[in-house]
């Protein structure tokens, strides 16, 4: 019998290294403290960082299947399709023409009150596109990855937008992707305005696992809010830029057994078909909101500055009331 | 050489090339983004199985913890929590080695059953805790699917070792 084919090597009946149970104990008991370090004290951050830059070449395998029939599939949109979409872009366009050009004029006037004001100047914070990688897999979380990381400059704490609204903030940065949580992830909490009366609140994700949409928790029931009232970041937080889209409620839910309302809101963004996104700068430090039309009456519950401490923002809002 | 009943013919030695590679296929396979359904079968969590339970020397609870992080990582979930669950795949993987082939592949499959609705569970278990979403209750149809298929992964990663047996007078297997 050929010795190519039979293990050559003697069976290791004495040499089995380390017990399986002892294995499982001590690489079990390594993901429970990995674990406990990312959700409780965030310190796994360069561990992250290296195994997304070595796995990054298996990423970008994997993705280019998808693009390709993403991409095929577009090619052969037919005539019609395209017409369409044309049109839907010149209507687009016909309706900001007019505010657009007005908006120079008013810029001009904004920057020359603000200084009669001596409020602070609302700056104009750079941006940075990046085409959106894929949905991230994990059913229990409402991520998307770009692919913008690390090394072309993203931080972390970067509030995401695409042509309609406010999509999410960027909370984990590889070296060559990003993660961005979005508006509709229960962790993420977003400070708003209502437009409509300059009402200041904090808008969370929605807890529900097939939700796509957000909250408005602590708001009284006889609180001036209406269905179709369109809600715009409020620039409290040092993060968002003020007056960014975000979402339009939908449903409001008056019970009489509980002094809050649920509010539903649906996001402006096309929060889980977005292929092009622009990642801002943050604002860095607070910066001053729009002048509120019609000032609220008492203390607004003011969120921290981390839009992930939604703790915080709770009691914050409970002792505001 | 005593033939398992069931069993056609002696399977030649594995080529750890092909059963490193099939594995960091399994992971590429996972990777490829088709939307985030619960019930979507964990393939790599299959692989580690089956070639835990086919080469317990080779690959084993380090290996499964390694290919866990890198899921954790590509996945945004928390660190750890897939580390975790192929970990105890890994070693029940390894504790059923011995009993398990001695059965036919349906009844196989069957086995293997509890071992990926234990590491669902534990996922889900540490996702609730760690302040996750439910995902709906098709987190429950995932490991039956990959049940489903380990039919299927026995005939294709067992593929190259039943190559066509050359019988003649030296060699009569």
């Amino acid at each position: 019998m050929p010795l190519g084919t039979l293990d050559r090597t003697a069976p290791p009946l004495f040499n089995q290294g380390q017990s399986a149970l002892s294995k499982l104990i001590f690489f079990g008991a390594l993901s429970l403290f990995l674990m406990v370090a990312d959700a409780r004290f965030h310190l796994v951050q360069p561990i992250r960082a290296a195994v997304g830059a070595v796995l990054y070449p298996v990423q970008w395998l994997a993705l280019k299947p998808v693009q390709f029939v993403v991409g095929g599939s577009r090619y052969f949109e037919d005539l019609q399709t395209a017409q369409r979409n044309e049109e839907e872009a010149r209507k687009a366009l016909m309706q900001q023409a007019e505010r657009a050009s007005q908006a120079d004029t008013l810029a001009q006037d904004n920057a020359r009150l603000r200084a009669l004001l001596e409020l602070r100047q609302t700056t104009q914070a750079p941006g940075r596109a990046a085409e959106v990688l894929y949905d991230a897999a994990d059913p229990y979380t409402r991520k998307i990855v770009i692919d913008q990381g690390l090394t072309h400059g993203v931080a972390a704490g970067s509030p995401v937008i695409d042509a309609d609204g406010v999509l999410g903030q960027v909370t984990q940065v590889l070296p060559f992707t990003s993660e961005v949580t979005l508006v509709i992830d229960r962790d993420l909490s977003i400070p708003v305005q209502n437009t409509r009366t300059g009402v200041r609140s904090v808008a969370f994700g929605d807890a529900s696992a097939h939700g796509a949409g957000l909250e408005l928790r602590f708001m009284a029931a006889n609180a001036d809010l209406q269905e179709g009232d369109l809600l715009s970041t409020s620039g409290v937080d040092g993060v968002y830029p003020p007056g960014l889209p975000v979402a339009k409620i939908e449903r409001i839910e008056r019970r009489a057994d509980s002094a809050f309302a649920r509010i539903y809101c649906v996001p402006l963004a096309r929060v889980t078909a977005a292929r092009y996104v622009l990642v801002l700068a943050p604002t860095g430090a607070p910066a001053a909101p729009p002048a509120p039309a019609a000032p609220a009456r008492g203390k607004k519950p003011e969120p921290k500055p981390a839009a992930k401490a939604d703790k915080a923002d709770k009691k914050a809002a409970e002792r505001a009331r | 050489m005593i033939k398992r009943p069931g069993q056609q013919q002696l399977l030649l030695p594995v080529s750890p090339l092909f059963m490193w590679s099939s594995l960091v296929v399994a992971l590429l396979i996972n990777m490829i983004p088709i939307g985030r359904a619960a019930w979507m079968p964990d393939l790599l969590a299959l692989a580690i199985v089956f070639w835990g339970v086919h080469q317990p020397m080779r690959v084993g609870i380090g290996a499964a913890f390694v290919f866990g992080l890198c899921m954790d990582v590509h996945q945004a979930s928390m660190l750890g929590q897939h580390a975790l669950s192929y970990t105890t795949l890994g070693f029940f993987a390894i504790t059923i080695h011995r009993r398990l082939l001695w059965y036919p592949v349906a009844s196989q499959a069957l086995q293997v059953l509890p071992l990926f609705a234990l590491s669902q569970f534990i996922e889900v278990v540490t996702r609730m805790i760690g302040g996750g979403i439910f995902p709906g209750w098709w987190v429950l149809a995932s490991p039956v699917v990959e049940a489903a298929l380990w039919p299927l992964a026995t005939a294709l990663l067992l593929a190259p070792q039943r190559r066509t047996p050359e019988p003649d007078e030296n060699r009569p297997l």
